[in-house]
């Protein structure tokens, strides 16, 4: 449990980012999504999300807006920033490169 | 919904951010609380269940406070900079022998002067407080030279002078705990300093004080020099904690630098005095914070009752 919640940790930025380069999102639309898209593997801890998202929007990868829905409520969407995108691209890069030399260590060996 | 109110009345009084970012913060967390208690009221839970769920799951105010100042709270390389620059000031007066330069000594004054209007009129931004520190210094260094008239003459000029002095610092400060309690003890910071230092150069002997002055020159600019440091660190660690630790650290480290400036004139005893002057000025603060919010609630529940 505490590895899992340590590598949620380490991948929550890069999580986000993904998500919300794909749709602008309010922060509780990003937690039924995250939960939604990964079969409920990812359950984030509602208020750790927000903390999360302001630090994104602090570092300059998001921005947050305020937008009226349909029903008059207001919601403050997050949109990806370009300096957002880029660091997006990065992690991904270095995220699937982790992932495949994971992989190739823990694949049983052959010959 | 009593459970949202509660939680954002309690998300309130822990979050200490800009007015700004504080409202949008608070704004967000309760549409969130809105949408999950939708959710949950659909499920089959009765309105204030929901309410109390929804606010259970968002987890302890405290901590979502404590998380959201910590993303807000760490200020840039050039706001650090901009903080330690009155203290650095001060170091380089002493360190380069400027004294006695009026050119020099306008100079500070006036940028004293810009800075803590420029700042004071721009949402008050944490660098602004160690500047404004050096605005009540003289106030105190005044009072404290009144100690050094002759006769009578103190206790006439303490009478007229310690109201009119009170009238300065105490709206100041009060203004300053009402952002942060914090900033009031870095404001306050050169104050136990200053005073170990008049302490040290025994004003009261013409002779001798000026003679100390120069031979302490560069322990008074090193004083000062680790003061600028503080500010420094101050502005750039995120943690809470980490801020009053980093002042209450270095501000006894430095009346350490003070004592060791003149062991016979402060003595083991007056260096205990200036170690408790510096923890009433860190952490009382944090005191008088509590005893502000206490009757800020009172006079607005008495204002509510009459204008009902």
């Amino acid at each position: 449990m505490y590895y899992k919640r340590e590598l949620l940790k380490g991948s929550t930025d890069s999580l986000l980012l993904c998500l919300i380069n794909n749709q602008p999102m309010y922060g509780y639309k990003i937690i039924k999504e995250i939960e939604k898209r990964s079969n409920g593997y990812f359950q984030f801890k509602e208020g750790t999300l927000y903390p999360a998202l302001h630090r994104l929007e602090k570092a300059g990868l998001l921005q947050g807006r305020w937008q009226r829905l349909p029903s008059g409520q207001e919601r403050r969407y997050y949109y990806i920033t370009a300096k957002g995108q880029k660091a997006m691209v990065e992690r991904l890069a270095t995220w699937q490169d982790f992932s495949t030399a994971v992989a190739l260590i823990m694949q049983p060996a052959t010959g | 919904m009593p459970a949202k109110s509660s939680y954002t009345d309690s998300l309130k009084d822990h979050l200490r951010l800009e007015r700004t970012i504080e409202s949008d913060v608070v704004r967000e967390l309760n549409t969130h609380l809105e949408d999950k208690s939708h959710e949950l009221i659909e499920s089959g839970l009765s309105e204030e269940e929901a309410s109390i769920t929804a606010a259970n799951l968002l987890g302890p105010p405290r901590i979502v406070a404590r998380q959201m100042y910590e993303v807000y709270s760490q200020g840039s390389w050039r706001q650090a900079l901009f903080a330690a620059l009155p203290h650095l000031l001060i170091a380089a007066l002493f360190s380069l022998h400027f004294w006695k330069d009026t050119i020099w000594l306008l100079g500070i004054v006036i940028a004293v002067a810009c800075a803590v209007i420029y700042g004071w009129c721009h949402g008050k931004p944490a660098w602004l407080f160690p500047w404004l520190g050096y605005c009540l210094t003289p106030v105190i260094v005044i009072g404290i030279l009144l100690i050094y008239l002759p006769g009578n003459w103190t206790w006439f000029a303490a009478i007229a002078y310690i109201p009119l002095a009170l009238l300065v610092v105490v709206p100041i400060t009060k203004k300053t705990i009402r952002k942060d309690w914090i900033f009031a003890s870095l404001m306050l910071l050169p104050i136990p300093i200053v005073i170990g230092w008049m302490l040290a150069l025994e004003l009261d002997n013409t002779l001798i004080w000026y003679e100390h002055l120069q031979g302490f020159a560069s322990q008074i600019a090193l004083s000062f020099a680790v003061l600028a440091l503080t500010a420094a660190t101050f502005i750039r660690v995120r943690q809470r904690w980490a801020k009053v630790g980093t002042i209450l650290t270095l501000e006894i480290l430095v009346l350490v630098i003070v004592a060791l400036g003149n062991k016979s004139a402060i003595g083991f005893g007056g260096w205990l005095l200036l170690v408790l002057l510096s923890l009433m000025l860190v952490l009382g603060p944090a005191l008088l914070e509590r005893k502000i919010k206490a009757s800020d609630q009172k006079q607005l529940k008495l204002h509510n009752k009459s204008a009902r």
